[in-house]
């Protein structure tokens, strides 16, 4: 099964709110609705895979790592004052959560 | 090119690979096309009022879509010429066509060309993120370099009713304060905004820049309504009326407090809600309000039991003089009543323990006595007395112990308060505007340097959205 990661995205709250929108108002069943978030699962996860393929660097300018967390083979951090340079533009930000899973094994991790 | 925003086409191409794969579950389901259109629909409606990607469905990478709702009684104008509609360099507002404005919606949509425009009053203006507002001036929107942030002249805007403004940005913050007398007036409760430059680049901080859309307002039309749309299309609702920016003073709050701490109240607040002398501070307030609620609960209690203990009619009025004398003593008065009447709920430790040692200590007292001689009856009855002699001085010495303890402890406390990593970190630490969703190919640590390899995410720095296919960044903890 592909990550479920991605649901907590602008894309992935906007496709929930909308399934729960048409479950209220029973149009849909919450089993297709959740048919339709792996569905989601699966076409974000190799979107990104294949589609995206920019680089980005970042480091903190002042700021330094906040927390870090590592559960259930996911890590989370937060970092304070971090800049976040793409090539063509810059990013600054005073505090980022980052969740990150494991994308060593994406191949295993992917089952029908 | 570089200033191709990714992002756009990315959603749009997922959002179509996710339709065309649940297509067929839906028809297995047995359900109709038109439910698979609207979902989609949904979708799209709600991550284009999200600020995640301004252009979702525009070609032009760089500017913001807002609509325009215009009145009945604008049609002919804007139909008749376009002067009210300002547009330099002679260059027409892509999209916006007459015939949209004859529509019952009276609506039409179409970027920001990138200079300014005049808009007459009695325009409403629907940003792609939802927000509504109505111009109640004459306004020219403007693009400025600056940062985007709220004006300050809001009040100037009411006043110049009927004269065009020109209104420019990189203005403060607003006070709250003179706001204040606004926030009884929900009518006034009207923001100008200006164009930001997250346009052109993404440095600008998103928070500012929700309310920073080129959003003009509103004539006094519907005005409560559109601040009421206004204000719950605000996500930074909390338990002040906040609009962009400004928090109003929790005087507006007051009317819903009672019994609860009061934050920020000043002294006269608490005066007002106790009717005595009080400490102005938060935590003198919440004692207050407990103690109050202590003495009332036992004034209570007290008269419940008046007409069964007589002696406690003597007591009643003496508390109730000594209680209204000094407010203060309220702590003290609860527990001295708590020990003459009920014992079995006499708090020696906690929160009643600063107040009054020595009733505490001669409550210890008592009780080890009675220990002592619960303990062993027959054989300590020479013995009590010495095990009074010695319980008081144990209690002499362990009120002293005690008082130093408690001393102590009353010191270390603030002492080492600083110590434990308070709880409330925690939750809020991970509560933020800015968040990265990826996947990790290696995380590194040596001493307290890290360093990150991360692939395949999603980054939302105050709601605008980008993704990369690898970051990497090292972090000191």
């Amino acid at each position: 099964m592909a990550y479920q990661l991605y649901r907590n995205t602008t894309l992935g709250n906007s496709l929930q709110e909308s399934l729960d929108e048409l479950i209220q108002s029973q149009q849909i069943t919450p089993q297709l609705a959740l048919q339709v978030l792996l569905q989601f699962d699966k076409a974000i996860n190799s979107a990104l895979a294949q589609r995206v393929r920019n680089r980005v660097n970042f480091r903190p300018m002042y700021g330094s790592l906040n927390t870090y967390r590592f559960c259930d083979n996911g890590w989370t951090f937060v970092l304070n004052d971090v800049e976040f340079r793409e090539v063509t533009e810059l990013i600054k930000v005073d505090k980022v959560k980052i969740v990150a899973c494991d994308g060593k094994n994406t191949g295993s991790n992917t089952t029908e | 090119m570089a200033c191709v925003n990714p992002v756009p086409k990315l959603y749009r191409s997922v959002i179509e690979d996710v339709i065309e794969g649940v297509r067929d579950l839906f028809a297995e389901e047995g359900i109709e096309e038109q439910v698979l259109k609207e979902l989609k629909q949904l979708w799209e409606t709600k991550v284009l009022q999200s600020k995640a990607t301004e252009d979702f469905f525009r070609n032009n990478v760089h500017s913001p879509v807002f609509t325009l709702q215009l009145p009945n009684s604008l049609h002919q104008t804007l139909q008749s010429s376009t002067a009210s509609l300002v547009i330099p360099a002679g260059r027409p507002l892509p999209s916006f066509t007459t015939a949209e404005l004859s529509t019952s919606n009276s609506s039409a949509s179409f970027t920001f060309p990138g200079y300014p425009i005049h808009v007459p009053a009695g325009v409403t203006l629907q940003t792609a993120s939802g927000h509504l507002y109505k111009v109640n001036v004459p306004i020219v929107v403007t693009q400025t370099s600056g940062r985007a942030s709220i004006l300050h002249p809001i009040q100037q805007v009411f006043q110049q009713l009927g004269q065009p403004s020109l209104i420019q940005t990189s203005v403060p913050r607003l006070n709250p304060c003179s706001l204040h007398a606004t926030a009884e007036k929900p009518k006034r409760i009207e923001t100008v905004l200006h164009q930001p430059t997250i346009l052109h680049s993404g440095t600008v901080d998103r928070k500012h820049l929700e309310n920073a859309t080129s959003d003009i307002l509103a004539p006094p039309g519907n005005e409560r309504e559109i601040m009421s749309e206004a204000l719950l299309s605000q996500p930074e609702s909390s338990q002040y009326i906040r609009l962009p920016g400004v928090v109003f003073p929790p005087q507006v709050s007051q009317t819903h407090v009672h019994g609860e701490p009061v934050l920020g109240v000043a002294g006269s607040m608490t005066q007002n809600l106790n009717g005595g002398p009080l400490s102005t501070g938060r935590q003198g307030a919440q004692h207050q309000h407990m103690s109050d609620i202590q003495l009332r609960v036992l004034k209570n209690r007290m008269f419940g039991c008046g007409s069964v203990k007589q002696p406690r009619n003597t007591e009643e009025p003496s508390s109730l003089p000594v209680s209204e004398k000094d407010s203060n003593s309220q702590m003290d008065l609860s527990i001295q009543v708590m020990d003459d009447d009920i014992n079995e709920i006499i708090q020696i430790d906690g929160t009643g323990d600063t107040s009054s040692n020595d009733e505490i200590g001669t409550t210890r007292d008592v009780e080890e006595n009675e220990f002592l001689g619960i303990i062993d009856a027959g054989d300590l009855k020479v013995l009590e007395e010495e095990a009074d002699s010695i319980s008081n001085e144990d209690s002499t010495a362990n009120s002293s112990d005690n008082e130093d303890p408690q001393i102590d402890v009353v010191e270390e406390d603030p002492l080492n308060s600083g110590d434990d990593v308070s709880e409330q970190d925690v939750p809020d630490l991970f509560d933020t505007d800015n968040v990265i969703v990826c996947q990790y190919d290696k995380i590194h640590r040596s001493k307290n340097k890290w360093k990150f390899y991360l692939k395949d995410g999603v980054m939302c720095f105050g709601g605008r959205d980008y993704v990369f296919a690898k970051a990497i960044g090292d972090a000191e903890w």
